[in-house]
């Protein structure tokens, strides 16, 4: 987590970053370089200055007075062209506070890495620890600091834990990570196989069935303040969380399979909104249940054709193993509709390989039961840059799932299927009347190179979407 | 075409009979005094019939009821759910469940008391798509096999208001036909230049037609399209239908036209990058999205719509020979653009760049929509249910989005954005034809958006939408025509001078 420092001077930076509009006169150490490089601002642009008083660096704004994501941008650039830089400092002087921490947060966000299992000096290895945020007027930035540092601590909070292999993630361990939450205030319980057992999860059951590592449900609370703690029911969060997706007895195919540690990215977006929610005190209740699973091959793994009791009591034949994702969301879904009769729920996951062949890898989809629900899901994440994109269940979509032994199958037998669609229909099932967004980020969770605007690796993806969908529609 | 005919609701005295029933249909209403009529002649055999098989009238639900007495040889009962909720589309699709019912009867009636004269007509239009049937390559079936029914009387009060509104329903469902027939014929049939011919046979409606060879297509520098159709023994087409029909009347400038341009690949084999042997049979309905068009312009045509309309299709074969279009060739478009060929499967889009460049240019129309059986991206997107559909025009897009659902032809909005555009990058010319499995159908419309000139434009991908491999209400398994309903609504709700 890289640190963040609101000051009036930077005496440790050892470069100062200036955002210029395009034409904008720059500062005077920097005029020769600006005349010598032909930089004009625009966004993307950045020049670095060899100053006798420090070292700057210019970055381009564009022409329009550059919104939330522009000041994110620039921020991420500032800090990919800086990374072997210890500490450095970003000129706030001239901006307001939203410019400002949207300028920091897109910094920090880019500046984030996972170094914790390297043991040997890499001499070119990014050093960015801590930023200087250069203002006049610390305190008011302070407290506007306090709001969107909340969503990098979350979405850092998220990526941490989707960086870490399957081997060092295991549902436990996932579960011991959310120990850090208790620190801010938010209440964690965990159920256990037995409680699992008792409880009749059985489809979240099925799924950790041939893992030597149990699966786990993991609860998360946050009580909110003020009236809303005492009157308003939480919102939601339901996130998939398999620590190793193998496929199961429907193994996957060996290429590419290790990226599969990150198929828990749902569970730790939604952590990680939790860990956001409560470090910026938010009025609003609100709790999170993660479906923690390891879907292994093992003597006692599900099979296909296995028929599966859920929570709800619906019975689901299953067809593939490898779709188990909607089968553990089933039973956290039903878990949290039942429990807490939230006001809205909104589960996260990497789901289908259908998405990805829908949406590539810039929008997740958007499925939902609540028209209202779903345009404030897609304001909140056009808002903070992790853009989803609407998606529909039709009735022929929710029909294809009709099952000859059980209430319903969970996915389609062979290729060329709207796998996306079909989960979405299966998922519907298990909310009753409760307004309901589905995400499947599957292609979202994880950045193949890094480049100027994206640090390499897990993205946090969901995260600031929710905090910003709680701020923006729960908290009035 | 089943023979339509609109008659006095008066219950027959022979033959066969669907009753389109109301659910839970109060005492004294229309529809109860049609059951009441039909028991009276029956001595209340078809109460009893209904009751027993637990006939509701929800929307949908049929039974057949065989010889119930006075004469009648069948009574098939069609729930129509509550008459205050019934559109035209639920009424089409109770015409094509009664259709489908009364299949072994040469001719029967169909009561539709209690609706309109207009649902009237939608009942028969359901009927009548939902008989069609293509027949032309069955030699052997014996003819109790075939289905029968060709005439069919509707019953209706409001019979003259239902001849009026049925004179345009008569010509959709002729446009679907044409375009159903298109789709069914074989590739060895139905190739580039017996496409064209058929589409000169329009000329008789009233369109003008001008067919292009490859020697015009060459001159005018289509080599998007040329280098797709190289492979083939058969010759490329491009058809080009105009329909006139919005008049120059005293003081009416002339209107931009709106125009429609059709992938037409009569077959694709995916060319050197050829498509695995299962199931390539279907890729003779690559010409879905030229069959919607040379439909919908037969449509407009057929029932004079006060439009101007321009059809275009560009007809080719993709196929693997010594002559044919390698991975990596470079080709240049009409549009001066350069293609770097990745993949020769990803070939309806070069045909559509070199068509819409000419459409836009030629014709400076309204707007462009496009319709294409373009990726199997899309059927993973969404499925049999919608078509997919891409557009840089908002007030368009709703448009197109509210005549989908109006005609249960309906469509989805997919993005289009920069981030995606990049994924057709080439490191050795303007762009390259596919930009990976990732967004598939969206790189796809990008590539197709590179050519359109900026003009308002809609992209449909209709790859699962235009055969189905089920009969639905109104529409037999096989080519749906998909696309002729719903732009002939289109032009109909909002185009028409």
């Amino acid at each position: 987590m890289i640190r963040l420092h609101i000051a009036a001077s930077a005496p440790e930076a050892l470069a100062t970053v200036v955002p210029l509009r395009a034409g904008a006169p720059p500062p005077a150490p920097a005029a020769a370089a600006v005349a010598a490089t032909g930089f004009a601002g625009h966004a993307g642009e950045t020049c670095e200055v060899f100053a006798p008083a420090g070292r700057l660096l210019l970055v381009g704004l564009g022409d329009d007075v550059a919104g939330e994501a522009g000041w994110h941008a620039a921020g991420a650039r500032a800090a990919a062209a800086l990374l072997a830089l210890p500490r450095i400092a970003l000129d706030a002087t001239a901006l307001v506070p939203d410019q400002a921490t949207a300028f920091a947060a897109g910094a920090c966000m880019r500046a984030w890495r996972f170094t914790r299992l390297k043991t040997l000096a890499e001499p070119d290895a990014p050093r960015l620890a801590a930023i200087d945020l250069l203002t006049r007027t610390p305190e008011a930035l302070a407290a506007a600091w306090g709001r969107a540092g909340a969503g990098v601590a979350g979405a850092s909070f998220a990526r941490d834990l989707v960086a870490e292999p399957g081997n060092l993630l295991t549902p436990a361990d996932f579960a011991e990570r959310l120990a850090l939450l208790t620190r801010h205030g938010v209440g964690v319980a965990v159920l256990d196989r037995a409680e699992l057992a008792r409880q009749g999860l059985g489809a979240l059951l099925a799924v950790g069935a041939g893992s030597a590592h149990p699966p786990l449900l993991a609860v998360l609370r946050w009580k909110g303040r003020g009236t809303l703690a005492r009157t308003a029911a939480p919102v939601a969060f339901v996130g998939k969380g398999i620590t190793f997706d193998t496929g199961g007895l429907c193994i996957k195919p060996a290429a590419g399979m290790e990226e599969m540690r990150a198929d828990m990215a749902g569970a730790a977006a939604c952590a990680g909104a939790m860990l956001a929610l409560a470090q910026r005190d938010s009025p609003c209740p609100a709790i999170a249940v993660l479906a923690l699973a390891e879907n292994a091959t093992g003597a006692a793994s599900y099979r296909p054709g296995d028929v599966l009791r859920s929570l709800s009591g619906r019975t689901i034949e299953v067809v593939d193993t490898d779709a188990e994702g909607r089968l553990v969301l089933a039973d956290a879904l039903a878990w949290a509709v039942r429990r807490y009769r939230p006001r809205a729920v909104i589960d996260l996951a990497t789901l289908t390989g259908s998405i990805v062949t829908a949406l590539g890898h810039h929008r997740a989809g958007l499925f939902d039961s609540d028209p209202a629900l779903a345009e404030a899901v897609a304001a909140a994440g056009e808002a903070v840059g992790e853009p989803v994109w609407r998606m529909p269940i039709g009735p022929g979509h929710r029909a294809d799932l009709d099952s000859d032994i059980a209430d319903l199958r969970h996915c389609l037998p062979g290729r060329m299927q709207p796998d996306a669609c079909h989960a979405a229909a299966f998922l519907r099932e298990f909310v009753d009347d409760t307004p309901w967004a589905h995400l499947d980020i599957a292609g979202m969770e994880q950045q193949a190179e890094a480049s100027d605007l994206h640090a390499v690796g897990p993205t946090g993806f969901g995260v600031r979407l929710l905090d910003r969908l709680v701020a923006m529609r729960f908290e009035g | 075409m089943l023979d339509i005919a609109f008659a006095k609701p008066v219950l027959p005295k022979s033959g066969a009979l669907a009753l389109l029933l109301e659910q839970d249909a109060a005492a004294g209403s229309p529809t109860a005094a049609l059951l009441e009529a039909a028991d009276a002649a029956t001595d209340g055999a078809v109460s009893r019939a209904l009751a027993t098989a637990e006939f509701k009238g929800r929307r949908g639900q049929t039974t057949t009821i065989l010889a119930p007495g006075a004469g009648l040889s069948r009574v098939v009962a069609v729930g129509l759910g509550k008459l205050a909720e019934l559109s035209d589309r639920h009424a089409e699709d109770a015409g094509g469940h009664a259709a489908a019912a009364l299949a072994r009867e040469p001719a029967a009636a169909v009561a539709t008391v209690g609706l309109t004269g207009a649902q009237a007509a939608s009942v028969a239009l359901g009927a009548a798509l939902r008989g069609y049937r293509f027949d032309r390559y069955r030699t052997t079936e014996k003819p109790e096999d075939k289905p029968k029914l060709a005439k069919l009387a509707v019953l209706t009060a409001e019979a003259a208001k239902a001849r009026d509104a049925w004179t345009a329903g008569r010509a959709v469902a002729e446009g679907v036909f044409l375009s159903r027939d298109l789709v069914s014929e074989p590739p060895n049939v139905l190739t580039p230049a017996e496409m064209a011919e058929r589409c000169r046979k329009l000329e008789s409606l009233g369109l003008k037609v001008e067919v292009f060879g490859p020697k015009e297509m060459t001159k005018l520098g289509f080599g998007a399209l040329m280098g797709v159709a190289m492979g083939s023994a058969c010759e490329p087409r491009m058809v080009v239908m105009h329909w006139n029909g919005a008049g120059t009347g005293k003081g009416r400038k002339a209107a931009k036209p709106l125009a429609f341009v059709g992938k037409g690949v009569t077959f694709d084999t995916g060319g050197i990058s050829i498509k695995p042997a299962g199931g390539m049979e279907d890729m003779k309905w690559d010409m879905a999205g030229a069959g919607a068009v040379v439909g919908l312009m037969a449509t407009l045509a057929g029932r004079k719509a006060k439009v101007d309309a321009i059809g275009i299709v560009g007809l080719v074969e993709n196929m693997p020979s010594g002559t044919a279009q390698r991975p990596g060739d470079v080709v240049k478009t009409y549009s001066g653009q350069t293609v770097e060929v990745i993949n020769t499967d990803a070939e309806g889009r070069l045909v559509l760049a070199d068509v819409l460049w000419y459409c836009q240019q030629k014709f400076d129309p309204r707007f462009m929509i496009d319709l294409a059986t373009l990726t199997g991206a899309i059927i993973i997107s969404l499925g049999h249910e919608y078509a997919g559909f891409f557009s840089n025009d908002d007030t368009l897009s709703e448009q197109l989005r509210a005549a989908g659902e109006a005609t249960g032809e309906q469509v989805w909005r997919m993005p289009l954005g920069e981030a995606y555009d990049k994924q057709i990058k080439s490191d050795i010319a303007d762009m390259k034809n596919v930009g990976g499995r990732p967004g598939g159908a969206i790189t796809a419309a990008q590539f197709i958006q590179r050519f359109v000139n900026g003009k308002p434009w809609v992209h449909l991908d209709i790859a699962g939408t235009a055969w189905s491999s089920k009969d639905s209400a109104v529409t037999p398994k096989g080519a749906t025509a998909f696309g002729v309903r719903l732009l002939d609504r289109l032009v109909a709700t909002h185009f028409e001078s």
